[in-house]
Formats: C-alpha cells, structure tokens, sequence
C-alpha cells in the first residue's frame, strides 16, 4: 500500500484490485485477513492461484482511519458481542483481537519472537500440554523467511535456537533502560527486540518515530501489520481482499467437502464458492464459525466429530508489574515493545511448576496506565495522585505460558449478532500449575524493578494472546487439524490461524502462526487442496 | 492537588498533530450534547458517582471538571461497547442502569437519603462498600466495580486537560518524541515539580489518602 512516489497510500492499488464474482469458483476462500489469513492469501496469490480473503472488518487506510489517540482507537478492535465466563474470565475486545485488514497485527505491540525448539514436545519432555505434529526445525525456515520480510530488527538472540535479525536493534528509550538496568544488576541476561518495526526506512516505509502509539495502529507505517506488508503483495499478485464481508458458514456439499461460504455484505446475504476453504478469524471467531456451520454432515458443528473444536483455548498470563522511579521515565516514548529477556522460558528443575515465561516492556499509555492503579483497588484522590506520577513510571510485563484444557473453551452462546448469528461464549478456569508461574513472573519482574531502584510497585493481573481452539495433532482424536493445517474431517477444509497451535510457549504469537501459514501455503501449492 | 506540571498545556502542541487526530482530540473540548440514554434519576446519581471515582470535586459550573458522565452517556447510547460482557451480568447499558438504580436503594436504605443528597464521605463510604463487597444486590459486586471504573476513567484519560495534570506529551505523529532516555525531555514538556521540590512519592500517597478519607465536603 506504500507507493514510492511519496505519497502514503496507494490507491492505485486498490482500485485494481481483482474482484472475483460469488458464481466463480475460486481456488480458495480465505476467511479473515489478519496475521494468518493475509499471509496465506499472498502466498498462493503468488503461484497464480484465485484466491480472495473476506474480511469482516473495514480495510483501512492509515491516514484517514487512524489517529494517536487511546480512546479514538476503539474501531480497532473486535467489539461485536462476547459473552465471558468461567473461573478466571478473560476479557475480549481491545485486549485481544482487531478486526479489518490487517486483524490483529494492526493493533499488535510488534515484539516478534520465536518459539523454542523445546515448544513443540511439552508432554514428552515436562509431562505437560501436548507435543506438536511438527517439529521446530520443521518451521525454521519459515520463521527465517517472515524475519526478513517483516522486517525484524533486534539484538543476536541467545534463546531458543540461537539466531540473529536481518535489522539492528533500535535506540533504548527511558523505560527500556530502567529494565535493562534492573536485569543487569541481578545477572539477569536481556536484549533489545526482537520487533517488527523498521529501524532506518526500509523501501517506502519510513522510519519510526517513536511516538509510543504502535497498538493504536502505527500511523507512519513504520511498525509491520499484514496491512502493509503481505496484503499489497497479495493485491500485486491478482488475490482479491474483501472487506466489510462477514461470514456466517462454511458449505458442505453431498460428498462432504467444503465447497465455499455463505457471507452477509451491506445486510444481503451471499456465497462465494471455491474449490478450498482457509478459516483465519482468530482464536474466538474461528471456532464459532466451525461450530456456527453445522449441518447434516455435522450436527454438531464441522469437523467437531470428537467434541475438538472450541477446545483447549489458551491465554498467555501476562501480569504487569510497573514500578516507581525517581527520575522521569516517559514510558510512553517510543515502542512500547523494546526489551525483553527468555531467561526463564524454559522449565527449571527446581520449581514447583512446569514451562516458563518471558519478560518485556510494556508502555502503557494513560487510560491503560489507569487500569493498573484500579486495579491495586485505588479510586478517587488516590487514583489520581497515582496518575499524576504517570512520568515517573515504567512497567514491565510477563508471558506466562499457561496450559491447553480442554474446558477452556469457546461455544455459542443463546445472545446472537446483529446479523442474528449466535455469538461466542468463551469459558477460562487457569490450573495450579499456571497460577503458580503467574506467581513465579510477577514476583521477578518486582525483583527485577526493585533492583533497579524501584520505590513503589503495582501489579495488575492480565492476559494476552488467545490460541487454540482447533488444535493440531497427529489424528482426529488429538486434533481438528493435521501438521499441514487441513482439517481432518473435511480434505479441502484448512485452518490458518492461532487457533491451531496445540501449546502456545512463551512467546508472542503473531511470527509463529504466520510461519504456520506459510507453511501450509507451501503444502496447498504442492497440490494439497485437490486430494 | 498541587500542579505536577505548572504551566504545562499539551493544546499548545495541537498545530503539530495530523488533522484526524486533531479532529478526534479537539471534539472533546467541544461542549458536551444533550444526555441521550441515562434517564434523569440515572444521572442524578450518576453525576455524584463519577465524581467520587475520579475525586472531580470542584463546583459543577467548574471550566476545568471534564465531563466524563456525557462520554459515557454518548457510549452506552451507541452501544460502543469494549466487546464483551461477564456471563454473570447483564451487557453494559443495562448493568449500568441497574447499578445506578442499586446505588440509590443503599443510599435511602442506609442514609435514608438519595444518593445525590448525602455528603461526599457517605457517598464514599457507601462506594467502598461496593468496592469490597462479594455480591452486591445479587450482582458480582467486583464486576460493576470494574464497569463503572472502566468507563470512568476512559471518560476522564481521554481528556486533554487529564494529560496536562500527569505531564503526557499526547499524540505526536507526525513530529515524533526525539528525548529518549531517563529525565530528558522535548523542548515543550515540562519537567516535573518534584524535581525542584523534593516531596517523596510516600508522603504524597498518603496525603492523598487522607483526602479521600476526610470529609471535606464543605458544601
Ligand atoms: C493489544 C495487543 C497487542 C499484541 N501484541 C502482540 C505482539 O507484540 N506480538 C505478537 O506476536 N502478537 C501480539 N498480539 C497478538 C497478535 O496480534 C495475534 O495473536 C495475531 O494477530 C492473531 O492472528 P490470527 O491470524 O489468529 O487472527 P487476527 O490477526 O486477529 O485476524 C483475524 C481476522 O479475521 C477476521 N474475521 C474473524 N471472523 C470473521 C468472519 N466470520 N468473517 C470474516 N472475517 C472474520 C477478523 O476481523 C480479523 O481481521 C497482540 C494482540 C493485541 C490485542
Ligand atoms: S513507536 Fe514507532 S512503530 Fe510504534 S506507532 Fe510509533 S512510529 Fe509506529
């Protein structure tokens, strides 16, 4: 979308873009353009294939649609009707999913790690979670391939399987050192990245000005979002993206294979057929639609034949402690992702839980930043004196890698849409072994902030990332998908998003399930989808 | 409350804003339409509410108190909701009705007054009852504690003159922040009080509790 005559968008672009008509068959039908479904797309766009995304959200364009303001960011976010429940009840919305071109990514803080090679093989080496039907080494190459489009900037990483970044770290802010500063101190290894923001202008896109404002959507383009990285090569290669286009049902037909969508555009409702189906909608939409395209062949919602789908929804725990310093920090300059640390990803033989977390800085901006000292239980002229400390604060954030469950889970609730499609009631209960990590995190990111020099501290319990929900596996009884994200009930029905990631480590999502989708492309494009 | 950034005003800063942003922000300045969806007993004990959450005390003719009861009205009334509501209450509009109908019942079952009549530290005691209650009139009292909270403070944080009280440099695109580090700053921002003036953060917390703690509603 960024063209290199120096104006910001380019229209031209759009206003070519191909438009398929309902009555053809395509190739395939992406649903959902976000961080899975928008790499997909511009993949098999790439090899020739018809293939068009529908996007229930707008398509966006950055100068009109977007400001540097919290409260004018609200469009951003999925906030259709969500119903919460369960033991521990995650709050949807801004928190977690976008919608429009782009999805998640648009709004997403950017931090772009990989999972370990550890990741993939939970259940046989800690007893927990489950082990994935492919293998780290299977997805490096992928993982390497979205590091240099992106791009990635970042220090060498020593965690994981050890890698360096295609782009050089960026400057440290206030907040980034307070950490750093911390972390040295207790012996504590940190780096600087890894984020998906351009250090220095990379092709038309400039750099970042560390304005603070990358999960209201960056505005100067300067921070990655499938928006402007993969979807103007998907239009450049003839995919079609439409926008506005919520989708109701996957179609069945007699032999029981997919053979398109049913969509609401403007109020009317459509079909588009296809030869193959690609679901990308997020960890809550996803499975809703499965469960919301029931019919004869699945009664109970496709590919649902062994009570899968909606199941085993994770969330990251991600605490966020912020501590009190004597100097000014502004944590609201430059990207609140900036620094992090995988010391403690991994499991440690001497504590009482499994798995790890991750630590990173987090620069919440001032309602978020009122959120936290709510939720210590402050109000009125306590609040406020708290706010009006604001600069002096710096927060740091854990990523927990919390368990798959099987009641953790998405279903449809009686309340229905506008579109009078029912809505998805998503269920959290967190096991002791995950409350004892989010115990664990926050404790060191206190440790961390006292050694620092921190005078005070306030800790707000959170949550981050939703995957799962149609999890891979090695058969129908472990999984709604198989290692090459094809559905196991239905052979030209895939799932190209979050929602198939069997654990979800300690890293943040968004490069893992674009690698998953590459790598599914690459599968479909060997002639998958006609078996 | 004792300025933090005396003389600091982020409006100053709006010619260098891009014209959307400035367009959303400056709309906040603008005076408040007429109330939409809070019926007129809704908004009597509403105005209080707000106000004790966010310690807004000054006169209501006040030029600086920032009108957080006419965001929230203009919200509920076009259902720009935050996407999501617990299984254990209703969705926000009517959670807010019925909290607001729950809060004056205490007030005239314990006060025998309405919620609008009493003092600030009744009105504060009473809000303190809901903050740490388990059930509150068969709602999950956290849960409302939470709603009313939310919405509050996105009314109040979303306001220029808020930004100026806590020293935030605002939206800055295209322009950018180039200070970064510990104490630096942009040529316009202020530097904090405390520097020249060593109060600890300790002692200011406190003050501020006895504040919420005493009442001094003198009216
Ligand atoms: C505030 C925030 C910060 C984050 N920061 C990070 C980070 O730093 N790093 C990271 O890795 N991850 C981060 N994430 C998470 C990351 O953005 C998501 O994990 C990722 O984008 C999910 O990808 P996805 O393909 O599953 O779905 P999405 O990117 O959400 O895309 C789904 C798309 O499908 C559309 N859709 C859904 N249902 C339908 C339907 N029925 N019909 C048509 N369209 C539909 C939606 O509108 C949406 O656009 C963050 C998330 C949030 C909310
Ligand atoms: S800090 Fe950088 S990447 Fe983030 S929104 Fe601003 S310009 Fe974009």
């Amino acid at each position: 979308m960024l063209p290199n005559d120096g104006s910001r968008t380019n229209h031209a672009l759009r206003a070519s873009m191909r438009r398929f008509d309902d009555e053809e068959e395509l190739d395939l039908v992406v649903v959902g353009c976000g961080a899975g479904g928008a790499v997909l797309t511009q993949r098999l766009a790439r090899k020739g294939w018809k293939v068009a995304a529908l996007e229930a959200g707008p398509f966006w364009e950055p100068d009109r649609d977007w400001v540097s303001d919290e409260a004018g960011s609200h469009p951003l976010y999925w906030t259709e009707p969500r119903v919460i429940g369960g033991g521990d009840p995650v709050p949807l919305g801004s928190n977690n999913s976008g919608r429009g071109v782009g999805g998640s990514t648009v709004h997403f803080a950017g931090y772009t790690p990989r999972l370990h090679p550890s990741d993939f093989q939970t259940y046989t080496a800690d007893g927990v979670g489950a082990d994935w039907p492919i293998t780290y080494q299977e997805l490096r190459p992928y993982y390497e391939a979205l590091e240099a489009e992106l791009p990635v900037a970042g220090q060498h990483w020593p965690w994981g399987d050890p890698h360096g970044y295609p782009h050089s770290p960026h400057p440290v802010s206030g907040l980034g050192m307070i950490f750093q500063r911390g972390c040295q101190r207790l012996g504590i290894d940190v780096r600087v990245g890894p984020v998906a923001i351009t250090n220095g202008r990379f092709g038309n896109r400039p750099h970042c000005i560390y304005r603070g404002f990358c999960l209201q959507g960056c505005k100067v383009n300067a921070k990655a979002s499938t928006l402007i990285t993969h979807v103007p090569d998907a239009l450049a290669h003839g995919a079609e993206i439409r926008s506005g286009s919520m989708v109701r049902s996957i179609e069945i037909d007699d032999r029981g294979r997919a053979s398109g969508v049913v969509y609401f555009r403007d109020g009317v409702e459509r079909r588009q057929r296809a030869r193959a189906v690609a679901v990308a909608g997020y960890a809550i939409e996803t499975p809703r639609l499965l469960l919301n395209s029931a019919c004869r062949q699945f009664p109970d919602g496709v590919g649902n034949d062994h009570d899968l789908v909606g199941r085993y929804v994770m969330v990251q725990g991600a605490a966020q402690t912020a501590g009190r310093f004597p100097e000014e920090v502004r944590m609201y300059k430059a990207p609140p992702p900036e620094v992090s640390t995988e010391a403690f990803y991994e499991t440690d033989p001497r504590a009482d839980y499994r798995r790890g977390y991750s630590v990173q800085c987090i620069g919440p901006l001032p309602i978020t930043w009122a959120e936290h000292v709510v939720a210590e239980g402050h109000w009125g002229h306590v609040l406020r004196e708290y706010l009006c400390d604001y600069v002096h604060w710096a927060t740091l954030g854990v990523l927990c890698e919390f368990l798959p469950l099987p009641g953790n889970r998405v279903t449809l609730d009686e309340e229905r849409d506008r579109h009078g499609i029912p809505v998805a009631r998503f269920d959290y209960t967190q096991c002791d072994n995950d409350r004892a990590l989010m115990r664990a995190g926050s404790q060191k990111m206190a440790e961390i902030l006292d050694a620092a020099g921190a005078q005070d501290t306030v800790t707000i319990a959170r949550y981050a990332h939703l995957v799962g929900g149609a999890r891979m596996g090695a058969g129908p009884e472990t999984g709604v998908v198989d290692r090459n994200l094809r559905s196991f009930a239905v052979p030209n029905l895939y799932v190209t998003d979050g929602s198939v990631l069997p654990t979800q480590g300690a890293a943040n999502p968004a490069l893992t399930i674009m690698a998953l989708a590459a790598r599914c492309a690459d599968h479909l494009a060997g002639g998958a989808a006609s078996a | 409350m004792k300025p933090r950034f005396p003389g600091y005003d982020v409006l100053q800063q709006a010619g260098s804003w891009d014209l959307v942003t400035a367009g959303v922000v400056l709309a906040r300045l603008a005076p408040p339409p007429p109330l939409r969806f809070f019926t007129v007993d809704e908004e009597r004990v509403a105005r209080p509410l707000l106000d004790r959450l966010l310690a807004q005390d000054g006169p209501p003719e006040d030029e600086s108190r920032i009108p957080v009861l006419e965001h929230i009205d203009a919200r509920l009334a076009e259902g720009e909701t935050d996407g999501w509501h617990h299984d254990d209450l209703p969705e926000d509009g009517e959670a807010w009705r019925r909290s607001l109908a729950a809060l004056d019942e205490d007030a005239r079952a314990v006060e025998g007054q309405h919620f609008w009549e009493l003092k600030r530290r009744a009105q504060n005691r009473l809000l303190e009852n809901v903050r740490t209650a388990k059930t509150w009139h068969e709602l999950p009292a956290s849960r409302v504690w939470n709603l009313w909270m939310r919405y509050a403070c996105t009314g109040f944080y979303s306001h220029p003159s808020a930004w100026n009280e806590m020293g935030f440099g605002g939206p800055a695109y295209p322009r950018g922040y180039k200070a970064l580090g510990l104490d630096r700053r942009e040529p316009w921002e202020v530097r904090e009080v405390d520097a020249e003036d060593p109060e600890p953060w300790a002692r200011r917390v406190e003050a501020a509790r006895q504040r919420q703690d005493s009442d001094h509603a003198a009216r």
